[in-house]
């Protein structure tokens, strides 16, 4: 009884701290053509995506922005997802921070995301040329970011997990003080393939 | 304490509320506190150098982006059609290539012509002391060179809406 007391505070605590769960529509499927795909949250005037991005095609892109090889691997095996985030609300501003989202692998200790600080000071030891440095930190997902109402970005967010890998992601945002999270359930790393051209 | 806990879970189960419906995404966020612009110079991709402060006493429409930004790419035609309407009242459009060379940005102006100043902040200095954080971003600066609004995300710049409130900052 007493376990079960303390379960039950905790997830109280976990409520009035890190303010509800919501509930919203979750949209999952996949690309006709490129067979990718993609998992979409909306609600509490959020859209949040995520679309595969293939490895090869984050090897490319970095690859024809200054990478060298070794570099550009290392990111696009690092479960790259093209990501959107937008404020859909009529009033008021929404701020994230993904310092603050959590990736839960089952059996596995939660884990950050690779954020652009994060990749900033695996670069400073890789003597990446400055457009190729440039080039990778705008094209992430802003570590930090302050929405009004019409206002999104795009942007690349990196896992850290291996190609093919599943987790579920907890995202967050706070609007009028208010801290709010949901979850995305059984999303799929990239898988590392190489499809030819039909 | 007990018989209050299924009542607080169920409270804390419930689903949100419905999603608010689309807000049109068409909005320009008015900047309340009217910043002085950060001044810059730059280089446009024909070797022109462009100062802010030389456009002091008209509208500026500032727009941060990258050739290889999706959104960017996206709201670039409807700038220059936006651009079509108010160079005539004056209006000045400077779009800052953050990152890129001229050659980069030469081959995107084939697929997407546009007529205005690209600029070129290839150490990204420009894009930091703005306090960017993503791509595009676009600011509206009044003819006193305080910024009046901020877009993050890109916009259909040629909307009738977005354009009022573009000349109502005019000076007549």
């Amino acid at each position: 009884m007493n376990t079960t007391l303390t379960r039950c505070c905790c997830i109280l605590a976990s409520f009035l701290l890190l303010g509800p769960t919501v509930a919203a529509p979750v949209t999952t499927g996949q690309d006709p053509e490129t067979g990718l795909r993609f998992w979409e949250w909306r609600g509490e005037g959020v859209l949040f995506r995520l679309d595969q991005r293939l490895p090869d095609q984050t090897r490319a892109f970095f690859l024809a922005r200054g990478f060298d090889r070794a570099s550009a691997d290392q990111v696009a095996t690092r479960c790259v997802f093209q990501s959107r985030f937008r404020n859909t609300a009529d009033a008021g501003a929404v701020t994230i921070d993904l310092d603050e989202w959590r990736i839960q692998v089952p059996g596995d200790a939660e884990r950050r995301l690779l954020t652009r600080e994060v990749w900033t000071r695996r670069w400073q030891a890789a003597s990446l040329p400055q457009p190729a440095r440039i080039a990778f930190e705008w094209s992430l997902l802003p570590t930090r970011q302050r929405y009004a109402p019409g206002d999104y970005n795009w942007g690349m967010t990196s896992y850290g997990l291996a190609p093919g890998q599943r987790f579920d992601l907890v995202f967050g945002w706070r609007r009028d003080g208010r801290r709010h999270h949901a979850r995305l359930e059984d999303i799929q790393c990239p898988p590392d393939i190489h499809p030819e051209p039909q | 304490m007990r018989s209050l806990l299924p009542v607080l879970l169920l409270l804390a189960s419930l689903p949100g509320l419905a999603a608010a419906p689309p807000a049109g995404g068409q909005m320009l966020t008015p900047v309340a506190a009217r910043p002085q612009a950060p001044g810059f110079e730059l280089t446009d991709i024909d070797g022109v150098r462009h100062r802010l402060a030389d456009y002091r006493g008209r509208v500026v429409i500032i727009n941060f982006w990258a050739t290889w930004c999706p959104p960017c790419r996206e709201e670039m035609p409807s700038m220059q059609r936006a651009w079509a309407q108010l160079r005539e009242q004056g209006v000045v459009m400077l779009g800052i290539d953050v990152g890129e060379d001229e050659d980069t940005i030469f081959e995107f102006t084939a697929s997407y012509p546009v007529d205005f100043p690209l600029l070129m902040d290839r150490d990204s200095a420009v894009v930091r002391a703005w306090g960017v954080r993503g791509l595009p971003t676009t600011f509206v600066i009044d003819a006193g060179g305080r910024i009046r609004y901020r877009a993050i995300g890109g916009r259909r710049w040629d909307d009738a809406a977005v354009l009022d409130r573009i000349r109502a900052l005019i000076p007549h």
